[in-house]
């Protein structure tokens, strides 16, 4: 056997694990942000008045001019479909039966990154999508309260 | 400068805060499995192992012979010339009594870890050297008993039971003269 041989008994590869766990809390503004998801089933935006922008989801400090933001705006639940993708595999890389919709619903000067329940071919760039939240009873303060959004009827 | 600030901003919370709910908060757990690849000296030794024997590597320029065994020799950064065989008696280098398991649980009886420095094949000569030892556990010892110099030998599994694993070998015991 040389020396750069691989012994024929030998294992390939040591597996293992590593048992990382985390817990993610939103912040200041995440937190009233997502509480007003639960509670009110409203999507919030904070306002800069000074930049004339938008921020959604509604931030505590505005990006461009570091002011405190205090002017927090409901922003309702239809935004507009900037654009979307369509996937044929899932997170684990496996091909899905029914493909599955992503899309970016501008709101304010900012947006959401949220799952389309809608035919494919309905969909265009900049038209109304609306946000289907889950039953108030059970709404626990994440993103997925809002369950999907969909084309806007009619 | 930490020292003038009496007041930080923020809101410090207790485990009870989230027992009770007062924020909202995500808890995940992060897929991270890995398959590290054993590579050739490594899975040399690791195919030893499951044999039953302890494999380093030797260098005939430097009269060298490394546990685990490299490749690459690191005294001349030739290639190494050869596998070897070790005995799996060796000499205590260092340890420590250890009175917590790795996830920071107290123990009453210490766990022993060691470096072992271990005892070269009958084959090579008297001028060969083994550079350092491997890490390992002491057991079926009274751990008032440990000494450094001590002379120790492997407790191996059962040859059905190893899998090519640093485990294979459960602890080394001392030698009873």
């Amino acid at each position: 056997m040389t020396l750069l041989e691989r012994d024929k008994d030998a294992p390939q590869a040591w597996h293992g694990n590593l048992p990382v766990t985390s817990r993610y809390t939103y912040g200041i503004a995440g937190e009233r942000f997502f509480r007003t998801l639960k509670d009110e089933g409203k999507i919030m935006g904070a306002v800069c008045p000074d930049c004339d922008h938008t921020y959604v989801p509604a931030a505590a400090f505005c990006e461009r001019c570091l002011a405190e933001l205090t002017e927090w705006v409901d922003v309702g639940l239809v935004g507009e479909l900037h654009t979307y993708t369509v996937l044929f595999v899932d997170y684990e890389g496996r091909q899905l039966d029914e493909p599955e919709l992503v899309g970016f619903i501008t709101f304010g000067d900012g947006g959401i990154v949220h799952k389309l329940e809608a035919d494919p071919d309905d969909l265009d760039i900049g038209i109304p999508m609306q946000a289907i939240l889950k039953p108030k009873s059970k709404r626990e303060g994440s993103i997925l309260d809002i369950l999907y959004f969909k084309p806007v009827e009619g | 400068m930490t020292a003038k600030i009496k007041h930080f901003p923020g809101t410090s919370l207790s485990e009870k805060d989230f027992d009770e709910k007062k924020v909202l908060f995500v808890h995940d757990e992060l897929k991270a499995d890995y398959a590290w690849d054993t590579g050739v000296g490594i899975g040399t030794y690791l195919a030893g192992l499951k044999r039953g024997v302890i494999m380093g590597s030797y260098c005939a320029t430097c009269h060298k012979t490394v546990v685990p065994p490299r490749t690459v020799c690191e005294w001349c950064f030739r290639p190494m010339d050869e596998y070897v065989p070790v005995r799996d008696t060796g000499t205590v280098n260092t340890f420590s009594l250890c009175y917590v398991t790795w996830d920071v649980k107290r123990i009453k009886e210490p766990e022993i870890p060691a470096v072992i420095h271990l005892d070269g094949s009958s084959e090579l000569s008297d001028a060969s050297v083994i550079m350092g030892g491997i890490m390992h556990k002491l057991g079926d010892v009274d751990p008032k008993k440990v000494k450094i110099g001590m002379r120790v030998q492997a407790v191996w599994k059962k040859p059905e039971q190893r899998m090519g694993a640093i485990t294979d070998i459960l602890y080394f015991k001392p030698i009873k003269d």
